[in-house]
């Protein structure tokens, strides 16, 4: 077993990672840059270095260097970053320290996205319409003939990418030059790689990612699946668990496909095989991902398994202790992204110091986060500053732990999205689980307040209009106005 | 006498109450022909957009985005309009051609030169943060008079990017 990780990451993923090697007894070596001090990580761990390299949390040379220095065993990567880098997982193995995933052949073999899609449709199963190969983004007329071919809309989607970063959606192929820059240069600054292929858009469509777990023995097994359907720009905002989409029958065959495309590319560790589902209940494989993500919290609380902990072991040569008729699923999850973006101004990123913060608590309710009262969110990194995750014997009173989580989740000193997160909560359509990846368009106005609620908001907001404007022109008393004109410069009588 | 008309999720409210004295914490609020009482908790902290009070028996925890013209509740955000019936002028709204970084970022680059026209609303500038392209759009109609700063720059919040007339 590892004496000693370290964490390749940052934020919140990283704190998630202590938690589980405090339990486990390992020693954790934390990384950080200066503008990044304040995460709860950098204190947490027994040990915080601070990365000398303006490339932080991508320098591979570097990081392969100081995990050299500290003498750490293994290396865990998060997510984003360095996670789905096979030649990190490379350079690793071949400085004798372990990388916390997948081994660095197979996810060179799933990272290859459009081989990827090539053999999973050759094995028999449907999958989203695609470009043969990376394109180069400066090779125009290919792309528009690409484009044409597959027919508009279309998403364009970085060779490397994930998580959404580096895709654009067009509509029309006079969008098509300054989206491919766009993505091309979104992708290069967050992977350090700007090639592009191109995908047919599936409009409104369900995103399901089911969650498999390997060991290094060739056991192979499901954990349920997620639904991520709502969306803001490309990045999933609310995911649950179990999907409501689905009925017995086609959750049974998505799950049966995942396992079968799993080990078409012997998977190992965890990693998420996603599916996209049309309106009438057909689903097409898309992608693996082969890393933790960030909604893996919604897959601990409907199983209890430690996803990191299982991460850690396999990667330390311990067999699955479990086959897949044992893994036991109960009840409901929810999570919520909570992101410094402002809903005032077109989720614009807002970094910050957050001068007031307040968790909420309560039964079945996560918080998983690297915030805290007067801790800045840094203008350099993703804008996720807190996940909520419920959980609830079903998934009514999974909903309604949600609400109350998010009702008494305060963030103040800069914008974040928490606002959005309560209303949409509030809406029918969420609680009948009617939505798909139209759902979020705009921010939702017009909340679920009583009419005397809205009366009491019109009063404190005139009363707040009154107390801000006073504040900044603050009134004479008028025992000193009066007369001071007419009678002060007067002579005594 | 402070009367102030609120229009929220478009209704609207006629609001009068006395201005509170200096560590005055309780007010006594007629709206449209009803009195409520309305607390603040601690008169004496100082007034910033997240506010806690109570109407009647009823508390309630707010968001007022720095403009005035959304408050958030815990289960909606409504668009508001203020107006001060006294002063008789509606509040000041921000609408002058000078467009600044509305966050710290780099500039990737212009969608404009100067020159050009531009309508209120499109795109001009691609300022990089976060990891993400975020476009800062031209708050008018109008024409691109100057570009302040150039392509690869990193911008603090608030810095003069673009002007126009």
């Amino acid at each position: 077993m590892f004496k000693k990780i370290l964490i390749a990451n940052r934020g919140e993923i990283a704190v998630r990672i202590i938690r589980t090697c405090r339990e486990l007894g390992i020693e954790t070596v934390a990384l950080y840059d200066e503008s990044d001090i304040d995460s709860l990580h950098v204190r947490q761990a027994d040990l915080c270095v601070r990365v000398p390299s303006p490339e932080t949390f991508l320098d591979v040379t570097t990081i392969v260097q100081i995990a050299l220095a500290y003498e750490v065993d293994a290396v865990h990567p998060g997510y984003g970053f360095l996670a789905e880098s096979a030649t990190f997982a490379q350079k690793l193995t071949e400085a004798g320290i372990t990388f916390i995933g997948p081994p660095a052949e197979v996810i060179t073999a799933v990272r290859a996205k459009v081989k990827v899609l090539e053999a999973v449709r050759a094995a028999g199963f449907p999958t989203v319409t695609h470009t043969g190969d990376c394109l180069d983004v400066h090779d125009l007329p290919t792309i528009q003939a690409n484009a044409a071919r597959l027919g508009y809309p279309v998403v364009i989607k970085s060779c490397r990418g994930g998580r959404g970063r580096g895709e654009r959606l067009v509509h029309k192929p006079e969008q098509m030059e300054t989206a491919v820059q766009r993505a091309s240069a979104e992708s290069r600054a967050v992977f350090g790689n700007g090639h592009i292929y191109l995908e047919r858009a599936m409009l409104p469509a369900h995103q399901i990612g089911v969650q498999l777990l390997g060991d290094r023995h060739g056991h192979l097994i499901h954990l349920g699946e997620r639904e991520g359907s709502i969306i803001v720009g490309n990045q999933k905002i609310i995911e649950e668990a179990p999907s409501p989409l689905l009925n017995e029958a086609q959750r049974e065959a998505i799950l049966a496909a995942a396992l079968a495309i799993g080990r078409l590319f012997n998977y190992q560790n965890v990693g998420t095989v996603e599916f996209l589902l049309d309106g009438t209940g057909n689903f097409y494989f898309s992608e693996i991902k082969a890393r933790i993500q960030v909604e893996h919290s919604l897959t601990e609380m409907i199983t209890g398994i430690d996803l990191v902990r299982q991460q850690i072991l396999i990667a330390a040569g311990d067999p699955l202790p479990w086959a897949q008729d044992d893994v036991p699923f109960h009840g409901w999850a929810m999570m919520c992204r909570l992101n410094a973006q402002d809903p005032w101004q077109n989720f614009l990123p807002s970094p910050g110091r957050l001068t007031d913060v307040r968790l909420p608590f309560g039964p079945q309710v996560r918080i998983d986060s690297y915030i805290y009262t007067g801790c800045r969110v840094p203008p350099n990194y993703d804008p996720l500053v807190a996940k909520v995750t419920t959980w609830g014997r079903n998934r009514e009173i999974c909903l309604s732990r949600m609400k109350n989580a998010l009702a008494d989740f305060l963030l103040i000193g800069t914008p974040t999205n928490l606002p959005v997160m309560q209303r949409l909560m509030h809406t029918t359509a969420f609680a009948r689980a009617h939505y798909n990846t139209d759902f979020f368009t705009k921010p939702p106005v017009n909340g679920a307040d009583s009419e005397v609620t809205l009366r009491d908001l019109a009063v404190i907001t005139a009363v707040h209009f009154a107390r801000r404007h006073q504040m900044f022109n603050p009134t004479t008393p008028a025992r000193l106005q009066s007369g001071w004109h007419k009678d002060s410069r007067r002579l005594p009588e | 006498m402070s009367k102030i008309l609120v229009t929220l999720n478009e209704k609207t409210y006629e609001i009068s109450f006395d201005l509170p004295a200096p560590g005055q914490d309780r007010l006594s609020v007629q709206v449209n022909g009803e009195t409520v009482l309305v607390q603040i908790p601690d008169p004496a902290a100082p007034v910033n957009d997240h506010t806690w009070m109570l109407v009647d028996e009823r508390p309630y925890e707010l968001l007022f985005d720095p403009d005035l013209r959304w408050v958030a509740s815990k289960k909606g955000l409504h668009p508001v309009d203020v107006r001060d019936l006294e002063a008789m002028t509606p509040r000041h709204r921000s609408g002058d051609g000078r467009l600044k970084a509305p966050i710290p970022g780099l500039i990737a680059r212009y969608l404009v030169n100067v020159g050009d026209e531009v309508t209120a609303g499109q795109p001009v500038v691609i300022l990089e943060a976060m990891k993400m392209e975020n476009e800062i759009r031209a708050p008018m109609n109008g024409r691109v008079e100057a570009i302040h700063v150039d392509v690869g720059e990193t911008v603090a919040r608030g810095t003069l990017l673009v002007e126009i007339e």
